[in-house]
């Protein structure tokens, strides 16, 4: 009862912080900017309430669904985004990240009572820390492909001389690049404290620290494509398109495995969300 | 009365003594023409005395003024009022530059008289720019009309036109908000540059050619806080002069390749023959910097970057004609800003012109007056010795009653001339004409007051 309406706010928060931040695109100011970042704020905390109220329902943390999990991963984007915020002014991630967060509490509260129980085995304090990592991580990456793509459309721009009004509201390219570096960053440490907190749990818990199935599999096919990467760039150089365009494929990749291993494929991981 | 008839003036005299003279303007600019053909065009400072000599020699103009800048490209002349000088014009630029004359024709405007005088007061006064209000086409004009005067290109009516144009320009600065307002190519190009870097603070600019423009514009990216700038110039004096002004580091013209992963924005102004470099050589300095982005903005003419080069990763290039694009957007805003200075324009236009017009009269007007006062002079003598006792001021209310006769005689006529003059040139010359006959006028003697008549 009291999800549903935590819900519901957040579902009207952000969006009230998607059309903050679309304005502010087109009519630039602090206060629209700070306008969107608080409304995604209460809705970040409103819905992260809810998830609260839901995992306490399941016992552990609520991921055992797919719209469990989407909303999990939606309202740890507007977090991330969030606190990087306070750092670069990126107004119009704001205006991207609003209707991913209101998408994420929409498929939770149309989903809501369908959740699926965690298994027994898998109720383990190393299930939240594992999954939050994971999840986080995930979140990272996503903002970074985010930006990768607001990169692009505005280097289309300054190379094909057509610099519109729009423009003048962008990020510089090069905080642009910066940020696309740090969320990379922090994603690759999160993955990586992830996987390592898996393979802890996997080890003290079933004796058996790796276990080859989809998940783990794709996971290190991932893993290995953003350490190439980071690689490139802290030793080539590689910035600007050529990063943003990696990242996109990376996101991609990481996107489509996410879903086709929770879909498709069988192992420990699918059993228990599957 | 009698003396008259036979020294009647034959009607042609008048129009030989003084021919009746149209303003032209020939040009091609940024509006009507591509960089390429600008590019094509326009003239080193070094022959353009030369030029002019050539273009009087080849055109049917009698005074010339070249204007050549990177946003234009314009032939100033004077030429008698019955002929047209289009089509040698075109074919002297073809011939001079190696064009089609049909491209030329395709791209350039034509202006003469009222229109022609009105268009160099809007060039003087930076109306006519790329960017409104840009300071710098004042100085370029000044600069080519000197050349202009020192071949002996400008006389009489292109010298008192240019020279009013720089005081239009000057009212157009100090009573609009037009310079102050404007928004110039340096600010647009810091503006981009903005869009690409986040903070000019530890960025450094190179400036290679130590031109106005590029000054300018370095000017600007050093008020915006950019960090350091590299002065480098053929001649290495005026890199050392520049560098000195924004605390910068000249280097020698021959060695700045070696400075350029240093730089994040480049500035090139250089006169050259072909581009300084080009994708290949620039790959080098990329891979010495790390990839990070570069701005180049091209401010020469012709071009001094390879426009290849906009195509390498973390690289973008912008000349003028872009840069003027991206000012585009506050267009509106500057406009109605110039709406006052083009009002100024129309009004000092409207007063030069009727100088001009009333060349054709003037002589007219000075002989009669000169005529008049002549019987005047000659008519008192005689009363006053016919009177003999006279007081002096008897003598003066004499000279001034004759003064008053002979305003009030002439005032209707003279005003009638001065006024057909400015309404209908020709038929302000027959009446000119039939004055020189009815009064027995000496044009000759008439045509050396005529600078020395009024521009009112």
């Amino acid at each position: 009862m009291t999800e549903a309406l935590l819900l519901r706010l957040a579902l009207l928060l952000y969006l009230t912080g998607t059309v903050c931040g679309g304005l502010s695109l087109v009519n630039p100011g602090d206060a629209m900017r700070r306008a969107t970042s608080f409304s995604l704020a209460a809705g970040f905390l409103l819905q992260g309430a809810a998830i609260i109220a839901r995992s306490f329902e399941v016992g552990t943390i609520a991921v055992a669904s797919l719209a469990d999990q989407g909303a999990l991963f939606a309202c740890l984007l507007v977090g991330v985004y969030l606190l990087a915020q306070f750092r670069y002014r990126l107004a119009v991630l704001g205006a991207m990240v609003g209707p991913i967060g209101f998408v994420g509490a929409l498929v939770a509260l149309v989903a809501h009572g369908g959740a699926q129980d965690v298994p027994q085995v898998l109720k383990s304090p190393w299930l939240p820390v594992h999954v939050t990592l994971a999840f986080l991580g995930n979140a990272a990456f996503a903002l970074a492909f985010l930006v990768s793509l607001v990169y692009l459309w505005q280097e289309k721009q300054l190379k094909s001389h057509s610099v519109g009004r729009m423009m003048r509201r962008m990020p510089p390219l090069e905080t642009l690049d910066n940020v696309n570096f740090k969320f990379l960053g922090w994603g690759f440490v999160l993955l990586t404290m992830s996987i390592v907190s898996g393979v802890l749990w996997a080890e003290l818990s079933f004796g058996r620290m790796w276990s080859w199935e989809p998940r783990t599999l794709w996971t290190t096919i991932i893993w290995i494509l953003y350490a190439v990467l980071l690689h490139g760039r802290v030793t080539v150089g590689w910035g600007g398109r050529r990063a943003a365009a990696l990242t996109i494929v990376g996101f991609f990749v990481l996107f489509v495995a996410f879903i086709g291993v929770n879909v498709l494929a069988p192992g420990r991981h699918a059993e228990s969300f599957g | 009365m009698s003396d008259g008839t036979a020294r009647v003036q034959p009607l042609r005299a008048a129009r030989e003594a003084e021919p009746q003279v149209e303003l032209w303007v020939f040009g091609l600019n940024h509006k009507t023409a591509p960089v390429e053909l600008r590019e094509r065009l326009a003239f080193p400072e070094e022959d353009v005395a030369d030029v002019l000599k050539r273009a009087i020699a080849a055109a049917p103009v009698d005074e010339a003024v070249l204007i050549s800048t990177c946003n234009r490209v314009e032939l100033v002349a004077v030429s008698a009022r019955d002929v047209d000088i289009v089509d040698p014009v075109t074919q002297f630029f073809a011939r001079e530059r190696g064009v089609p004359a049909t491209t030329i024709a395709s791209h350039c405007y034509v202006h003469r008289g009222k229109q022609a005088l009105q268009h160099v007061f809007r060039v003087a006064s930076s109306l006519d720019s790329m960017m409104v209000g840009e300071p710098q086409i004042l100085g370029q004009m000044k600069a080519q009309f000197r050349l202009a005067v020192e071949g002996a290109a400008a006389a009489r009516i292109l010298r008192r036109c240019f020279e009013r144009s720089f005081t239009v320009a000057k009212r157009v600065r100090n009573e609009t908000g037009v310079a102050g307002k404007a928004v110039s190519l340096s600010s647009a190009a810091v503006e981009l540059a903005k869009r690409i870097f986040d903070d000019l603070g530890d960025k450094t600019a190179m400036l290679i050619g130590a031109g106005k423009m590029s000054e300018l514009a370095a000017r600007h990216f050093v008020g915006q806080g950019i960090a350091s700038v590299i002065v480098t110039n053929r001649s290495f004096d005026r890199a050392v002069d520049l560098a000195r002004q924004f605390g910068g580091t000249p280097v020698p013209f021959d060695r700045y390749a070696q400075y350029l992963p240093l730089a994040d924005v480049v500035l090139g102004s250089v006169t050259t023959s072909g581009y300084l470099f080009g994708p290949s050589q620039l790959h080098e300095v990329l891979r010495a910097r790390r990839r990070r982005p570069m701005f180049f903005i091209d401010l020469g003419v012709p071009r001094n970057f390879d426009p290849a080069i906009n195509d390498l990763d973390n690289v973008y290039l912008y000349n003028i004609d872009d840069l003027a694009n991206v000012a585009d957007d506050h267009r509106a805003e500057r406009e109605k800003e110039a709406v006052q200075a083009e009002e100024i324009v129309r009004e000092e236009t409207e007063r030069f012109w009727q100088w001009i017009a009333r060349r054709d009269v003037t002589p007219t007007i000075v002989a009669l007056r000169g005529k008049l006062d002549g019987i005047r002079k000659n008519e008192l003598e005689r009363a006053l010795v016919a009177l003999r006792k006279l007081e002096p001021d008897e003598r003066r209310a004499l000279e001034a009653m004759t003064q008053a006769i002979v305003n009030k005689i002439l005032h209707p006529p003279l005003a009638v001339l001065k006024q057909l003059a400015l309404q209908d040139a020709s038929e302000a010359a027959q009446v000119a004409e039939l004055v020189h006959r009815l009064f027995a006028l000496e044009p000759a003697a008439a045509r050396d007051a005529t600078d020395d008549e009024e521009e009112r």
